[in-house]
């Protein structure tokens, strides 16, 4: 209700305006000029550009990191340990800041700079060769990075609301896999050069390049400065107000939450916990268990992801179809036992045992999210989902330093039992769940139309009923359900970084060369050469022809994991704004997957350009 | 109602605990009174040379003897023998012993209660300059071998015993008198076993009262290269009519040895039968430090068998094996293809095998793992039936309830 004042504000001022300000400007200046937009849209990209770049430094210089500090892959892990910490704590907070404590703009900066502070203290632990310096430096590090990304989105909600939105929420989203990327094939290079320029290995080394890492945050920063003039310079021009995360935190909701909200936190710890340290941990239990090949295993471990992509859309719709999220729920954590039973209690091929995890990991993130917005009301959003991913943070950082000792002491098999036990826990609380909804007779588990009928008789009564509240409730209006989302994938992709985005900038080097393929077979087949278009792209990029088809399947999968973004958000509560929401909805995700494949165009084109001269490896 | 579903809950779960526990109840309860003595029977002014020892540990079943040899004159061995009484005793004839002056100079009596016997030599230490790190013997030129240590030439210290209540400890230590041992030794350590048990130290391996384990390992030994491996020979003496194989399983359960999947058992049996009589069982992994972590484990491997024509220079297995012995011969490398570590970084190495009687024991899942899934899978059954019930149960009767008014 507020945004669309808001939006309506901003165009009366732009009538206003007209006559005052615009004749003034040149559209590269004017606010309210879409030049001026892309113009802050790219520093908004650039803004989270450091801190993406930086997040995985450790993990493109994995070995030297080891070697030069003298590290076991415990301790080494434990950097990305440190950055999760205070986000157990920022989830909450890092709202709050930006809307009440700081305004939007200082708290950019100001996060930037914490950003900029933990990447400089971070290198001098290296040049110091103290480790625990460069422990606190990720801390640090970690205090800013997550904050900037929630400050990100809310400058674009403030700047593209009802405008471009979902194409600046996928470009950042893009931003986030550039930055990995750009990092993962270039801070070793640089590493590579400074160790030529010095003579040797050794922290310093490490430090230095780190260093040179830190320049990328201080660009971040002078981003965060320029935005938040020219920021306020839109506000004093348009007088418009500054942006808000719209997240309205209030840690008293916590007490309100309902049983079946607890329930679904649970769910979601305990089979998460089953998820992510078991990815993590999962290359090297290949080798051992199965003797797999390195390359077999990291092709193996990073199925769970690659299938979710192609799956999630369609899980996603089937979901939303035939509603019972809880049953869908429960078949996922079945499922996802039973493969967790195969690789621990059997030698049968683990392809088999990855997929079936693939598939009902893709369906409980369909099924399970959705279900806090059936049993919280929409004021109240924020504060669960806040606390989910808290929660969830607080549990992986935990459990992947449980799972980890309990590998050192006991072995995979009862690493494997463990995440068993982590899995029965979330299936007894969906057992609860459903025995709780059914007692109650909440709307968790109704099928599809049962849930429409009963969201129209709601309305019917709402409509009786005045509404007094409304304007009460305006400046508590939370980010839309898409937005939070959104920040979530963000957060997650972040989270599982380390493995995905290397798997990603193989998806965008494939499917690059894919694009690179089809064009090539379209313009032979239309200039009538008649010739084998897979032989024809071989002379032009190292491709072999069974390579072909694997490269159509995984451009399908990049397409479907476009699909899948905007899938994901089909809101059943927003698909019963109309009766006939199903036409409109598809018509919108059409629309919205164009729209991406632009984006995915942009992040091929710009990887590409990264990793072209790796070509050869390939 | 709720009283009725709370005694029904844990009756079914008490149900469920006993069934697992009647599953773990199964175990071998074996038991065997061991008692040790040394040199049996050895008077003045007999002596054996410095440092050697014969060691005799029987144990005693209800209806048979085991009994295990251990003597380091010549090359280290252990001699296992299994008689069919409770009376069997091991007779030494203590001059041509030491003298080596006539074979079946030990004998275990009566000759005809021995059913089977089998001795382990410890014969040689290798060591290779693993210049292309494959850490493989058998793809390493010849020129990279270095001179083997010959254990038969051993200087040995004295002999360590230390006993607890279930197992007995032997530790004996030497080396060659060369540079490469100032500061190094060979040790072993040999225990036998009244019951089933596992070690505390890694590879815990799974023994029972049948079985008695030798953990070898190589501390402080000035490496003669810079990208030393050492591999480890060892033969195997039996009567004729026995062949050997090894076998490798895989097995699900890396519990008590972590990251470790595969077992590996040197088995003898009757040729043309396929009955295991005897067994040396070990688990493909050698650990770099003393007090090993997850990261001190290495691989290790073992060569082909080889058949050998003769029958190693230990005293022991001399003097017992007299009509035609048949001998296999075996390597145990330690590394990795790639292995970033050598023998030089730690300078230690350890490995553990035991050998035993009738078929190897096998892994059996933890009682507590049995439990973790026990709970873990029984409680959310139990729940979804009694919580289903109790719902079904409630609604039908609000449902009936809810018809009342009307009529």
């Amino acid at each position: 209700m507020a945004d669309r004042r808001e939006y309506e504000g901003l165009l009366d001022d732009e009538e206003e305006n007209d006559e005052g300000v615009s004749p003034h400007l040149s559209p590269l200046c004017d606010p309210t000029h879409l030049l001026h937009r892309i113009l802050v849209l790219v520093f908004m990209c650039f803004l989270g550009f450091g801190s993406y770049f930086c997040y995985d430094n450790p993990a493109a210089l994995q070995t030297q990191v080891i070697q030069d500090m003298g590290l076991n892959t415990a301790s080494f892990m434990q950097l990305y340990a440190w950055y999760s910490w205070p986000n157990v704590v920022l989830c909450f907070l890092g709202g709050f800041l930006l809307d009440r404590v700081f305004g939007i703009r200082l708290g950019t900066i100001i996060f930037s700079m914490f950003v900029l502070l933990g990447q400089i203290i971070f290198a001098a632990g290296a040049l110091a060769n103290h480790f625990w310096l460069m422990n606190l430096g990720r801390f640090v590090f970690g205090i800013g990075g997550e904050s900037l990304a929630v400050a990100q989105n809310t400058y674009a909600v403030n700047w593209f609301k009802g405008k471009e939105l979902n194409l600046v929420f996928g470009l950042q989203l893009s931003m986030a896999r550039v930055g990995s990327t750009v990092n993962m094939n270039v801070i070793g290079w640089v590493y590579g050069r400074i160790e030529a320029m010095l003579g040797s290995t050794g922290h310093t080394t490490l430090g230095i390049t780190l260093m040179i890492a830190a320049s990328t945050c201080l660009f971040s920063l002078m981003c965060a400065l320029i935005l938040g003039f020219l920021d306020r310079r839109a506000e004093k021009i348009l007088k418009k107000e500054q942006g808000k995360t719209g997240e309205v935190i209030k840690l008293t909701d916590v007490k309100d939450f309902p049983v079946s909200l607890w329930l679904i936190f649970i769910v979601c710890v305990a089979y998460y916990v089953a998820i992510f340290p078991f990815i993590g941990l999962g290359q090297v239990f290949f080798i051992e268990k199965f003797a797999f090949t390195t390359v077999q295993a990291r092709a193996i471990n990073s199925i769970v992801y690659i299938i979710s992509a192609p799956a999630s859309p369609l899980l996603g719709f089937v979901v939303d179809r035939t509603g019972r999220n809880v049953l869908w729920v429960m078949l996922a954590v079945i499922t996802t036992l039973l493969s967790h039973m195969m690789l621990a209690f059997t030698f049968w091929n683990p392809w088999i045992a990855m997929c079936l995890l693939g598939l009902s990991y893709s369906l409980l993130a369909c099924a399970l999210w959705p279900m806090v917005a059936f049993v919280v009301p929409e004021h109240q959003l924020g504060t669960a989902y806040g606390f989910m991913q808290s929660i969830q943070n607080l549990g992986l950082a935990l459990m992947s330093m449980a799972a980890g000792s309990i590998l050192d002491l006991k072995g995979y098999l009862f690493l494997e039992v463990f995440f068993i036990a982590c899995l029965c826990l979330a299936l007894l609380a969906v057992v609860l769940l459903y025995l709780y909804n059914s007692y109650k007779e909440g709307e968790l588990n109704l099928s599809a139309s049962e849930r429409t009928s009963r969201m129209k008789s709601e309305d019917a009564q709402r409509l009786r009923v005045p509404q007094p509240s409304v304007e009460d409730h305006d400046h508590l209006k939370p980010l839309s359900p898409f937005g939070l989302r959104i920040r979530y994938l963000s957060r997650l992709g972040v989270q599982v970084s380390l493995d995905i985005s290397k798997r990603l900038m193989e998806l965008a080097v494939f499917s690059h060369r894919c694009v690179v393929v089809l064009a090539d077979a379209g313009s032979q087949v239309f200039s009538g050469l008649q010739e084998c278009p897979q032989m024809s792209c071989a002379s032009r990029c190292p491709v072999t022809l069974p390579e072909t088809n694997a490269f159509v399947l995984i451009n399908f999968s990049c397409v479907c994991a476009s699909i899948w973004m905007f899938v994901f958000d089909c809101n059943p509560a927003r698909v019963h704004e109309s009766v006939d929401a199903f036409s409109r909805e598809m018509c919108t995700v059409l629309i919205q997957m164009h729209t991406l494949h632009g984006v995915i165009g942009i992040f091929n084109a710009v990887s590409w350009q990264f990793t072209h001269s790796s070509f050869t490896f390939w | 109602m709720s009283t009725f579903t709370a005694s029904l809950i844990f009756s079914v779960l008490f149900l469920v605990f006993g069934a697992a526990l009647g599953l773990l109840g199964n175990g071998d309860k074996f038991r065997r009174k061991v008692s040790v003595e040394f040199n049996p029977g050895l008077t003045p002014p007999w002596v054996l040379p410095p440092g050697v020892n014969l060691v005799h540990v029987r144990g005693l079943g209800l209806n048979d003897t085991l009994h295990f040899l251990l003597c380091n004159h010549g090359a280290p061995a252990l001699l296992m023998v299994h008689t069919n009484s409770t009376q069997s005793s091991v007779q030494v004839d203590w001059p041509s012993f030491i003298n080596r002056s006539s074979p079946s100079s030990l004998k275990v009596e009566p000759q005809t209660s021995v059913r089977y016997s089998r001795a382990l030599v410890f014969t040689r230490v290798w060591e290779y300059d693993d210049v292309n790190n494959t850490a493989d013997p058998q793809q390493t030129a010849e020129s990279s071998f270095y001179p083997p240590y010959e254990l038969q030439n051993f200087i040995w210290s004295d002999l360590n015993k230390t006993d607890n209540q279930s197992n007995l400890t032997l530790q004996l230590c030497g080396g060659e008198k060369t540079e490469s041992f100032v500061n190094g030794s060979l040790c072993l350590q040999f225990s036998a076993f009244e019951s089933v048990g596992r070690d505390q130290a890694w590879p815990s391996l799974h023994h029972n009262a049948n079985s008695s384990q030798l953990h070898v390992w190589l501390n402080g030994v000035t490496p003669r290269g810079n990208h030393s491996r050492f591999a480890l020979e060892f033969q195997s003496v039996g009567d004729f009519g026995f062949e050997g194989r090894v076998d490798v399983y895989s097995s699900i359960d890396d519990e008590y040895t972590p990251s470790i999947f595969k077992v590996s058992q040197w088995v003898s049996s009757p040729v043309n039968s396929t009955g295991v009589w005897g067994y040396n069982q070990w688990k493909p992994v050698a650990y770099r430090k003393a007090e090993p972590v997850f990261e001190d484990a290495t691989p290790c491997k073992h060569s082909q068998l080889v058949s050998m024509t003769h029958i190693p220079q230990s005293r022991l297995v001399q003097a017992y094996f007299t009509e035609d012995p048949q001998t296999y011969g075996l390597n145990i490398s330690f590394g990795i293809d790639k292995d970033p570590a050598f023998y030089s970084d730690t300078k230690y190495i350890s490995w553990t095998v035991l050998v035993g009687l009738g078929d190897p024991p096998a892994d059996s899942f933890s009682t507590l793992i049995i439990i973790i899934i026990t709970v873990g899978l029984g409680t959310p059954l139990v729940i979804i039936i009694v919580g289903g019930v109790f719902v079904w149960l409630r609604k039908r009767k609000s449902h009936s309830s809810g018809y009342e008014p009307i009529n």
